[in-house]
């Protein structure tokens, strides 16, 4: 309520200021009412989202009337409990007797009649559908609205099954009250009313039943609030201001009249006492005219509040399970991920020997030219005609360290064997599965939405087989740029020059040293030849230094494998391996999550319409928040 | 819970002191005895309707606290059917009719503020005759209430200084004054009740639990309130439970409005079935409200037809504590036997009464049974254990033997044992068997996840029949929805970390099955021991391996072991673990298959062992006492007071026709 064109709170005519945000306004609301009716069919199969689109269903059409009829006149339905006055009011409003009024007999009204200005056009107003008499008025008070005299709420019995306080014995089969349907009219007649005129005396303002047909009519519709029989009733205005505050309702003024009187002095045609004149006067200041759009316009955007008010009570109790079914997901993802985390670990490191080949491969292929890259050639040469042990098995990680491809899974148990190796198994993922059902259920979601803990044969082998293929793809690449930083750590040309310089070191001292037996030693020193002994004993030296060297080129490349293979697990939870087993959970306490969230920001969206759209309330009463 | 005689007569409400069960006076006067005779059957009825109370809410049938039938019996009946005979007259109608001003008018003097505001009279306050108090306790006669003595009008506005009073007492207060001036007559009772229609709802219910205790209703009726749906549904109660309706209409243009009242009273008449013992109309006048000096007019022309001697004659103020000294005069015995018997009938009423409470909680329990029935139909897992380390199982057999051999099988049982623990030994090294450290650990893990799994497929079990059952669904809603699954998984696996290999208790079981058969199969002790001379002697080389080892872990019962299939002697290499080919009844399977059976047991003795881990977790930390709660319910319909009340409630019928 902070904004406040001053034309609007006096009531006068229309400031240049007003007029232009009206339509921003409008353009906002309309997409509120849009966003509304988006969020609340989007999640439909969840039962409080379900709930909340039920009531969408009522409250749409209301909303989408008061947005294209924003400028007919207002329909005013006056409600009360029996013998109140309402008809007796009606007349005196209508300046004659519109509406039977009596003590003769409870209830008096049975059918509503509506009374119009003689040149009002009542095409959009439902006569027939609610069975309305039709009056049409020339008074002042009711040219510029329609006024509905409404039958009562508290002369029909309580339906079986209500919150009737107890069962009446079955003393009376018929009773008169049984053709009775005053509120089930009544029901009918004030879903077409914009605005409520609620009447009661001393005798009815506290009454439950009054209040509780009040307080389901009253979301979205401005009221007036008048206390009748003021020559004899005491003034009770404070304590039933009170009574309505405690049920939510904020009261500006409660109307004290008489209405017995003021028909009289209206049919006499008398000046009218001041406080009926005061009622007369509200009528035309806050309903009238652009007092008609600010009331539709409030009561659309109250009604719109009330909503999102019910909603958030329909969606709030199960918000905590949907937390806690977010965090359950999470939770039981990174168990699972844990397992297969140390089930990788340890397969990945107890597979030295295919690390080996891998790397072998790898720096071998990568080593061109140098003596001691011809021999780590000659080498691999020769370890290619061992067969290669362990390599081929059938087992994922073997595979995928032997560059093969995943073999995709056929049958329910063949996925669970392929898996069993990433440390899953049935039991571990059914644990997982059967703990999130049950959070599941704390949140109201079931089946279909989620599915059970055991995943039937279809479902295992769609949900293994994408695991499998993730894992593979990821332990193909995890493993691939291992190899590559391992591979990086020797690449370097002065560490291969290095190595060349050794091996080469050698082979050099030995060929010198056999050059300078026979040119030195032989030919100048006269020295008998030593013959190919030496030669021999020299490719012996030279292979094993050849050995030695790969050793340390190896050792060098396996130095803080498991370092890396623990850096490499450690990055499992961005893989979302295992997401695809808990999928459904997944995907349903997000959707929840989501729809609570959306419902939170169209709240506030809300909130920051009303401040801005809202003037201070006039005379008119409003319902603002839950009954205390 | 403990079954007393039928035919008790202690007063069954607790708390209560018993209470002498003598037929009051007016009871023994009238020609009907039935009242009198009902005096103990009645006090018998509250007892056992009060022991069956608690079991019915937890079987879910509707509370009977609601209902007319339960008020009739513990509000009038139970309090007023011995003792001191009263009569108690209640001042009844909607917010702001003027009760509070009715009754001050009625008594004689200000007991009750007469405020503008509605709904203000929040507790009834009643007036009891001077000396009353002393012979009766209020608290008796008003056993829903908490009753406490008036210190001024405005008590039954404000309640009694809520601090004086535990929150809970004073929720249902009723005040009580004796009267100071000694007018009212000595066996009548007034009181001033709160509203029957206001948004303080409890007001209500404390009209209602008056309503039931009264004799005589004063209805305070308006032109606006006569036929209001909660003002028919107050008195029409009332005139089932054949209450003495007096009615005044109040706040009357008088005279301008007294034609329209034969209208408004038979409109009320014919929605209630009150038929009213006398008519008034109050004018309406503030000054005379203000100045407490109302004016009762009689109606004659609608009194006609009352023939009571409730009806007064004339128009003046003196006539209204006339009228309380007719209630307590030529009238009292009728309208009291009146209000009795209706209470009664409303009690055996077949359709509305105690006996369709009782029909409410037989067929709910019979429910509970079916429930019962489906939960032991549906609810029960198949265990895949694995199979059993066997060599375990031969371990205890051994040593069960070892003092039962003579020298020459020992010897050859230690030859072998020795060559057999070699050829392990050699397996092991070569990898071809692995460690039996390393094989208990998988076998651990095996029988873990096959637990778990089973636990998980019990759940899931429970899930599915709730959801058929819509009784196991309230149960199970707290195990199922609200229960911490985490826990319960946690909990298995502690309990199988917990569980040794081979327990104390299986142990104990082994030797008690092969003592029990050898006594059993003397003849067969030589076949004991020639097949275990066989054992020993191809001990390193048999394997007997157990193709299935299921036990139904049905919670408590678990010691029972079944679904044993078949016993697989396997031969061949040193290989343990892995039965790749069944031989079935080998060579040596004909010498050992006189134990068969006894093998047989033995394992599933241990299978059982195992399973019993799941089944102590589904007891102690899964359902907790539910199936007890659900062996409770089911069994409910047998209890005997339901049939001692059946039986009681038949006797009164007969008595009272």
């Amino acid at each position: 309520m902070t904004t406040n064109p001053p034309d609007e709170a006096s009531g006068g005519g229309p400031s240049p200021e007003a007029a232009a945000s009206l339509p921003t306004d409008f353009a906002r609301f309309d997409e509120l009412v849009e966003s509304l009716e988006h969020w609340s069919r989007s999640a439909d199969q969840w039962p409080p989202a379900r709930r909340v689109c039920e009531q969408w269903v009522d409250v749409e059409p209301r909303l989408d009337r008061a947005r294209r009829e924003l400028s007919r006149v207002l329909v005013v339905g006056v409600i009360g409990g029996t013998g109140t006055g309402k008809s007796t009011l009606v007349n005196a409003l209508a300046g004659c007797d519109v509406s039977s009024a009596s003590d003769v007999a409870r209830p008096t009204t049975i059918y509503p009649v509506v009374v119009v200005s003689q040149d009002l056009d009542l095409s959009f107003f439902p006569v027939d559908a609610m069975q309305a008499r039709v009056v049409r008025s020339s008074s002042p008070a009711v040219a510029n609205i329609v006024l509905i005299d409404c039958p009562d709420p508290d002369t029909q019995p309580e339906s079986e099954g209500a919150d009737r306080p107890l069962a009446i014995p079955h003393a009376h089969p018929s009773r008169p009250s049984d053709t009775n349907h005053n509120r089930d009219l009544l029901e009918a007649i004030v879903p077409a009313c914009d605005v409520l005129l609620l009447v009661a005396t001393a005798q009815k303002y506290r009454s439950w039943l009054v209040a509780r047909e009040v307080a389901a009519f009253a979301p979205g519709r401005p009221l007036l609030f008048v206390q009748t029989h003021a020559s004899r009733d005491p003034d009770i205005r404070g304590d039933w201001q009170k009574e309505l505050e405690s049920q939510g309702f904020m009261v500006p003024h409660i109307f004290r009249v008489d209405g017995l009187e003021a028909a009289r002095r209206a049919v006499a045609g008398v000046t009218q006492e001041p406080e009926f004149q005061a009622l007369v006067t509200a009528i035309d200041k806050e309903l009238v005219g652009r007092a008609a759009r600010r009331v539709r316009r409030t009561g659309a955007i109250d009604l719109a509040g009330w909503f999102l008010r019910e909603s958030r009570g329909h969606i709030e109790p199960y918000a905590g399970a949907v937390r806690a079914l977010v965090a359950g997901v999470e939770t039981q993802q990174s168990r699972l991920e844990e397992l297969v985390g140390r089930a990788i670990a340890l397969r990945l490191r107890r597979s030295r020997f295919s690390w080996q080949h891998i790397l072998t491969d790898e720096i071998v292929d990568g080593w061109q030219g140098g003596p001691f890259a011809m021999f780590l050639h000659t080498l691999k040469a020769i370890a290619a005609f061992w067969p290669r042990m362990r390599s081929a098995g059938g087992s994922l990680l073997s595979r995928v360290l032997a560059g093969q491809a995943v073999v995709p899974v056929t049958n329910t148990h063949g996925a669970w064997q392929a898996i069993t190796e990433l440390g899953l198994d049935e039991s571990e993922v059914e644990q997982s599965r059967s703990i999130l059902v049950g959070l599941a259920a704390r949140a109201r979601l079931s089946e279909p939405l989620v599915g059970r803990a055991r995943l039937d044969g279809l479902a295992v082998q769609a949900t293994v087989g994408t695991l499998l293929e993730r894992s593979g793809a990821w332990l193909a690449a995890g493993i691939q740029r291992l190899v590559a930083e391992r591979r990086g750590q020797i690449d370097g040309r002065i560490f291969r020059g290095f190595f060349e310089l050794l091996f080469s070191g050698l082979l050099v001292a030995v060929l010198g040293r056999a050059g300078w037996n026979f040119f030195v030693g032989h030919l100048w020193l006269g020295r008998p030849v030593d013959g190919a002994g030496f030669l021999f004993e020299a490719f012996v030296w030279l292979v094993l230094w050849g050995f030695l060297l790969r050793w340390v080129v190896f050792a060098r490349v396996r130095m803080g494998l498991d370092r890396d293979i623990r850096t490499l697990i450690s990055q499992l939870p961005h893989a979302k391996l295992v997401d695809p087993l808990l999928a459904d959970f997944a995907a349903a306490a997000e959707k929840a999550h989501d729809f609570i969230q959306r419902g939170e920001r169209l709240e506030r969206d809300w909130q920051s319409l009303a401040r801005a759209v809202l003037e201070p309330d006039g005379g008119l009463g409003r319902l603002r928040r839950e009954p205390l | 819970m403990e079954v007393r005689s039928p035919v008790a007569t202690t007063d069954g409400r607790e708390g209560k002191k018993a209470r002498s069960v003598v037929a009051p006076e007016f009871l023994q006067r009238e020609a009907s005895a039935t009242l009198a005779a009902s005096a103990s059957s009645i006090q018998e009825l509250c007892r056992l309707i009060t022991a069956l109370e608690s079991l019915g809410e937890s079987l879910g049938v509707p509370d009977p606290r609601r209902t007319e039938w339960y008020g009739q019996l513990f509000d009038k009946l139970a309090p007023q059917v011995s003792g001191e005979a009263l009569l108690v007259a209640a001042v009844c109608g909607g917010t702001n009719t003027g009760k509070s001003l009715i009754t001050n008018a009625l008594i004689g003097s200000q007991i009750s503020c007469s405020v503008p505001e509605a709904a203000r009279t929040r507790f009834p306050v009643a007036s009891l005759p001077r000396g009353m108090a002393d012979k009766i306790n209020p608290s008796e006669l008003f056993p829903e209430f908490v009753t406490v003595p008036w210190r001024s009008p405005q008590d039954g506005i404000d309640g009694y200084g809520d601090e004086s009073l535990p929150a809970e007492a004073g929720s249902h207060l009723l005040i009580w004054r004796e009267d100071p001036s000694g007018q009212q007559p000595t066996r009548l009772v007034l009181i001033d009740t709160p509203d029957i229609d206001g948004t303080l709802r409890e007001n209500g219910h404390r009209a209602r639990l008056v309503r039931n205790a009264c004799d005589v209703i004063v209805a305070v009726l308006t032109q606006q309130k006569y036929n209001d749906a909660p003002v028919r549904e107050f008195f029409t109660a009332a005139a089932t439970a054949k209450k003495t309706v007096i009615v005044v209409f109040n706040m009357i243009d008088w005279p301008q409005q007294r034609q329209r009242i034969a209208g408004w009273l038979a409109t009320f008449m014919a929605e209630t079935g009150v038929k009213p013992a006398a008519v008034y109309a109050v004018p309406f006048s503030a000054e005379a409200a203000a100045a407490g000096r109302i004016v009762f007019h009689a109606l004659p022309e609608l009194n006609a037809h009352a023939k009571s001697s409730l009806v007064i004659e004339g128009d003046c103020p003196e006539g209204v504590a006339d009228l309380a000294a007719r209630l307590a005069g030529p009238d009292f015995d009728r309208i009291k036997l009146e209000a009795m018997k209706g209470a009664l009938a409303v009690v055996l009423d077949p359709d509305q009464g105690a006996g369709a409470w009782l029909d409410a909680f037989e067929s709910t329990a019979q429910q509970w049974q079916q429930a019962r029935r489906v939960l032991g139909d549906r609810a029960s897992v198949k265990v895949d254990l694995p199979s059993a380390p066997r060599e375990l199982v031969w371990n205890e057999i051994w040593q069960w033997l070892e003092p039962k051999r003579s020298g020459f099988d020992l010897t050859v049982s230690k030859v072998y044992r020795v060559a057999g623990k070699g050829v392990m030994w050699v397996a092991r090294q070569t990898g071809l068997t692995r460690s039996e450290a390393k094989s208990r650990e998988d076998f651990s893990a095996l029988e873990l996840a096959a637990l778990k799994q089973a636990l998980t497929s019990f759940v899931e079990r429970l899930q599915d029949t709730s959801r058929s059952n819509p009784r196991l669904a309230t149960m199970l809603q707290g195990v199922l929805v609200e229960g911490d699954r985490t826990a319960w998984y946690a909990d298995l696996e502690r309990r199988h970390a917990a569980l040794p290999i081979v327990s104390r208790d299986y142990r104990t079981f082994v030797r008690s099955e092969l003592d029990h058969f050898s006594s059993n199969n003397p003849d067969t002790v030589r076949w004991i021991v020639t097949g275990l001379n066989v054992g020993a002697f191809a001990r390193p080389a048999i394997t007997v391996a157990l193709g299935l080892a299921g036990a139904a872990a049905v919670p408590a019962a678990a010691a029972t072991a079944g679904g044993l299939s078949t016993l697989v002697h396997h031969v061949g290499d040193v290989v343990v673990g892995t039965a790749a080919t069944l031989a079935g009844e080998g060579a040596l399977g004909l010498t050992v298959a006189g134990l068969k059976p006894l093998i047989e047991t033995l394992f599933a003795g241990w299978s059982a062992e195992r399973s019993r881990v799941l089944a102590e977790t589904l007891h102690r930390v899964v359902l907790g006492d539910r199936l007890d709660e659900i062996d409770r319910l089911a069994t409910a319909a047998a209890r005997p007071e339901v049939a001692a009340a059946r039986r009681l409630l038949f006797n009164i019928r007969e008595f009272s026709r």
